[in-house]
């Protein structure tokens, strides 16, 4: 059986992620803060972390919030791609 | 000990922001640096703030509110920060405090910016209508010092940004930033300075800056930011461009507590109680004959709750080491790090003694100070 895998969005700063993390709270919707993978982005901050079947309810809602990601990834177990947002 | 010294700093601080800043120290965190749960917690510790801030004054997006050590290195951050250069030509209101006029004595002298002093109206205030005529097309930015901190008079800052139209104004919130409704500042402001340790109740070194979109600032400082990390150019986004280096986590704990202590109380409030105490204590002290009042007098309006005094016979210093000695006054005397103000109100060099009222001041303050300065008036030095 395919395993469904997670999205990982990165921002540009902690203080952007702060404001995605009190947004998807208010919206009920499930998530983690996680440490960026360092297997895909050197960037030492922190990332938003959901199930894909998620992306639907949760993209819509941080674009219009116009807390847009600067990088996405998916991820199933240790493999990572680059998921497209644009 | 009966303080009045708030235009200073703020004392007492407000419930929960003494075990705001220790439960921040008590904790391992480096914020924004590491995504274990300490660290996280400390960031969220420093969001927090910004969100209460930015409640404050009417921001939409909170990541243009930049933190610093305090109001002066904010000041500092925007007039550095806009690049001034030769032949630019900057007005400012002739109330500034060093935190501002030396700043711009450096950039006078040193880069040749054409630095002018807007002179008060007959009746010691600042006129929008003064600056307007002024502007040329050159002039890159109008600075403000929305309260003195020796007179307590208000500047009209909207009126004045209304009367400049797009030449950004930077405005000096020292005195005004959790003394005065400011929520709608976000809509029309361009720059606002702000420290934390006064009217927002929170410890000393914090402060920062609020930027309105469209204005880029040129960092005084690139380093450590814990984003980009892969890179040797710094950021560009905000807050991280301005923010570089571990902030102060702890202090920004308490300036968190301070803010959202007044939000719950109501800054309307807050202004509302410390204008009854300007008011009784001006009432009272005008009747003494030996005093005079430097800046707005009873029944005035467009102040905070600042008020500079000069006593015949008595040096400023003097009268504030007899106020803390037989009465248990705090005030401050001298020049208030703003020379340009007694300059212009013809207090210099000797300057005036400054009481300053807060939310945490009750009307017997205002009486016995009254009380104090009508006793020693009668007993002058000299």
């Amino acid at each position: 059986m395919d395993l469904e895998g997670e999205l990982i969005l990165v921002f540009a700063s902690n203080a952007k992620i702060l404001n995605v993390e009190d947004l998807l709270e208010e919206k009920n919707l499930p998530f983690t803060l996680v440490p960026v993978p360092k297997e895909v982005n050197p960037n030492c901050g922190l990332a938003v972390c959901f199930m894909e079947s998620q992306k639907d309810r949760i993209l819509p809602i941080l674009k219009a919030a116009d807390l847009w990601p600067s990088a996405a990834y998916r991820r199933k177990g240790r493999d990572f791609s680059v998921f497209p947002i644009d | 000990m009966i303080y009045l010294d708030n235009a200073a700093t703020s004392f007492p601080k407000p419930p929960g922001v003494i075990e705001a800043v220790t439960d921040a120290l008590a904790a391992p965190a480096s914020p924004g640096r590491s995504g274990h749960a300490p660290a996280l917690n400390a960031s969220r510790t420093i969001h927090r703030a910004r969100k209460a801030l930015a409640r404050l004054f009417g921001l939409t997006d909170n990541t243009r509110l930049i933190f610093a050590p305090n109001v002066t290195w904010s000041l500092n951050m925007a007039l550095n920060g806009l690049g001034l250069k030769a032949g630019d030509h900057v007005l400012s209101s002739a109330l500034e405090h060093n935190s501002t006029a030396r700043p711009l004595a450096r950039f006078k002298k040193d880069q040749g910016v054409d630095w002018e002093i807007v002179p008060p109206g007959p009746d010691g205030r600042t006129r929008p209508e003064d600056f307007k005529n002024r502007l040329r097309p050159e002039t890159r930015l109008v600075v403000l010092c929305h309260a003195s901190n020796v007179t307590g008079t208000l500047a009209p800052a909207k009126a004045i940004k209304e009367a400049i139209s797009a030449t950004p104004l930077l405005l000096d919130a020292a005195q005004t930033a959790g003394a005065l409704p400011m929520d709608d500042y976000g809509q029309w402001a361009d720059l606002v300075a702000f420290t934390g340790h006064k009217a927002l109740l929170g410890p000393t070194g914090t402060g920062g800056l609020w930027i309105r979109e469209g204005l880029d600032l040129r960092p005084l400082a690139v380093g450590g930011s814990g984003s980009r990390s892969e890179s040797l150019v710094h950021p560009d986004f905000l807050p991280d461009a301005l923010e570089p280096g571990t902030a102060n986590t702890h202090g920004l704990a308490g300036l968190a507590a301070g803010v959202e202590f007044l939000l719950a109380v109501g800054v309307d409030k807050v202004r509302a109680h410390e204008m009854e105490l300007t008011a009784y204590f001006l009432e009272n002290i005008a009747k003494i004959p030996e005093l005079s009042i430097i800046g707005p007098g009873p029944g005035e309006p467009d102040r905070v709750a600042t008020v500079s005094v000069v006593v015949k016979g008595w040096s400023s210093s003097d009268l504030a080491a007899a106020l803390e000695k037989g009465y248990g006054i705090m005030i401050r005397s001298g020049l208030h790090c703003a020379p340009l103000a007694h300059q212009f109100l013809g207090t210099y060099p000797g300057g005036a003694a400054r009481f300053s009222f807060g939310y945490f001041n009750v009307l017997k303050d205002a009486e016995i100070a009254a009380t104090a300065l009508k006793e020693l008036a009668a007993k002058p030095v000299s």
